[in-house]
């Protein structure tokens, strides 16, 4: 076993012992930290001091990667590789170009949601250390955990310790990488 | 536990705020004043001209109050939590149906007794038609006449606002007693209300969007009309929600009661009904454009050029509509934090209620000719006659609203979903 364990999780009984455990070791400064909770916890995205999501922005960035296509399709397709006069049409308009453009602005956003969500959650992900603490599948049914990593730059093992016990943590134990 | 998370930024509640009273008051003098000015210009302009603008005022606030309604509907059949407080305003809201039956009737008046052709020129079979030959020669009249007849007009104008009032009666009375006895039976009864109430609803906006504004250019097909006012009534019922709920969050009687949830919320049908407007308005532009039959371009034509070939005003309204209407608002509700900021997502309801009134004066000013059959320009005494009918009849419905707003509580106290939507979050 490595000298370095990969940090420390502590015990809460309720959402709301939780909830402020979370405020002070938000308060506290740490980075590398997590919260285990059997339940959607209202507010504790706040609590923890988590910002706004960045999945919007990669979302968007796959509309217009999506739009730009569908109209350079038609584009290329219509008045550069083949160009063919159909019904009287121009060889290429915007107008006809918009429906296919529309669909793949909405396929290309689901995909980049999708793929954003994966990289920011660390998906996938085939080990996490917390799984070898015996007690977290109780963070499946009726208990909380507040993991703190011991690569957070703040991480120190007394101080570390010494704060989650203020906050109320019970059971507080080394994870093994 | 989330009470930091949805706190509002919002200023101090002012010292003196002016009561519901005597903005009511104020309300009805701003709207008889927009009346009586717009009476004067049948002075200024002739009564063609003006009738068509009031034409839009009218239609424009009948709007509102149709997407109000069906806003009450919806949340009703979805059995909604998070729009509770929203509904009530709405309720308010339709209180305004009566002053627009009201006011619609003087458009029926003198087309029945002073030129049966001064708005709808197929109400005359005699009207001349530009091509020189008159309405009842028409085969188009002809095989359409069947629907566009005086008697059908005035039956369903009738009855689509008897349709509207008595819903709106029903799902007032049912919330208002609420507020007293509590009884879930209300409820029930407002979704029975909502499970017959949104296909009459539907179908009665529908017709009234082809009786009163399609109709003008009775030559046209289009399917899509129905869904473009659907779609035109939910976004302006939804700004006007947005503008109420700032007020009374600015006014301090929110406090406590919307948080940054119900605006995100409201922000968010803002954002789809956009879509939805820009989806349907391109559909129907798209087929008529792609299809090319002359008998549903001609409806486009009008508005973009002019019987010589020269481009006219119309050409640039359309423009504008495009990218006012559809761009920068769904650009604009793209950010998270514009939806859930009351101040800018006021900005951008107001903006939206703006472009709203542009595209009914789209859609019913060309109607107006000159000598050579050519639209009247945009910028013209129409628009303006609009502007001071739409400050004319907005002047009553708001009256309507603020004289309705005292009569219950502020938010539906006895609704079983009420604790729900005080605690609305992500």
């Amino acid at each position: 076993m490595s000298a370095q364990p990969y940090g420390l999780i502590a015990t809460f009984d309720t959402a709301s012992s939780l909830y402020h455990a979370a405020e002070q070791v938000r308060d506290a400064g740490y980075r590398r930290w997590d919260c285990i909770t059997p339940c959607p916890v209202h507010g504790l995205d706040t609590a923890m001091g988590l910002k706004r999501s960045i999945v919007p922005r990669i979302s968007l960035c796959g509309g217009i990667t999506g739009f730009c296509t569908g109209m350079t399709l038609i584009w290329w397709t219509g008045a550069v590789a083949y160009p063919l006069t159909v019904g009287g049409k121009p060889l290429f308009s915007p107008m006809f170009a918009f429906p296919i453009s529309y669909e793949l602005t909405i396929l290309f956003t689901a995909f980049a949601t999708i793929f954003g969500i994966f990289v920011t959650n660390g998906l996938p992900m085939h080990y996490h250390p917390v799984l070898k603490y015996e007690h977290i599948t109780r963070g499946l049914d009726d208990q909380f955990f507040v993991v703190i990593e011991a690569s957070d730059p703040k991480y120190d093992r007394t101080a570390t310790r010494a704060l989650l016990e203020k906050a109320g943590g019970r059971n507080i134990t080394e994870l093994e990488p | 536990m989330s009470a930091p998370a949805t706190t509002l930024p919002l200023a101090p509640a002012a010292a003196a705020v002016p009561g519901t009273d005597a903005c009511a008051n104020r309300a009805l003098m701003v709207g008889l004043a927009g009346i009586a000015v717009t009476a004067a210009g049948l002075f200024v302009s002739g009564a063609r001209i003006v009738a068509s603008a009031w034409l839009v005022g009218v239609t424009y606030w009948t709007a509102v109050a149709i997407g109000m309604l069906l806003w009450v509907l919806i949340h009703h059949i979805f059995d909604a939590s998070w729009s509770v407080v929203l509904r009530r305003q709405f309720e308010h809201g339709l209180a305004a149906f009566k002053w627009l039956a009201l006011l619609f009737l003087p458009l029926v008046l003198a087309s029945l007794f002073y030129q049966t052709d001064l708005v709808w020129p197929w109400m005359n079979p005699a009207h001349l038609l530009p091509e020189h030959k008159s309405v009842a020669s028409d085969l188009l009249y002809q095989k359409k006449s069947a629907f566009l007849n005086v008697p059908m007009f005035l039956g369903a104008t009738i009855v689509f606002f008897l349709v509207w009032i008595w819903l709106s009666a029903r799902l007032r009375r049912a919330s208002f007693t609420q507020d007293t006895d509590g009884d879930t039976k209300w409820t029930t009864m407002s979704r029975k209300t909502a499970a017959f109430g949104i296909p009459m609803a539907a179908l009665s906006l529908t017709f009234a969007a082809i009786f009163w504004v399609k109709s003008l250019e009775y030559h046209w097909f289009s399917t899509m009309y129905g869904v473009w006012f659907f779609a035109n009534c939910a976004r302006a019922a939804l700004s006007c929600g947005v503008l109420i709920t700032v007020w009374l969050l600015h006014r301090g009687d929110y406090r406590g009661i919307v948080n940054k949830n119900h605006l995100h919320s409201i922000g968010q049908l803002m954002f789809a009904f956009t879509v939805f407007w820009g989806y349907v308005t391109f559909s129907q532009y798209f087929l008529i454009w792609n299809a090319n039959v002359p008998e549903e371009t001609f409806w486009y034509n009008l508005r973009e050029v002019n019987a010589d070939g020269s481009d006219n005003q119309w050409k640039f309204v359309g423009f504008f509509i495009l990218f006012g209407h559809f761009f920068v608002p769904f650009l604009l509700l793209l950010s998270y934090r514009f939806k859930v900021t009351p101040l800018i997502l006021r900005r951008i309801a107001v903006w939206i209620l703006l472009t709203i009134f542009v595209d009914i004066c789209y859609n019913v000013l060309p109607a107006l000719k000159d000598a050579s059959g050519d639209p009247l320009p945009f910028l013209g005494p129409a628009l303006f006659w609009s502007a001071t009918s739409a400050v004319g009849v907005g002047g009553v419905c708001l009256w309507a609203y603020l004289r309705s707003f005292p009569t219950a509580k502020l938010i539906p106290v006895q609704d079983p979903r009420i604790g729900e939507c005080l605690t609305h979050h992500e």
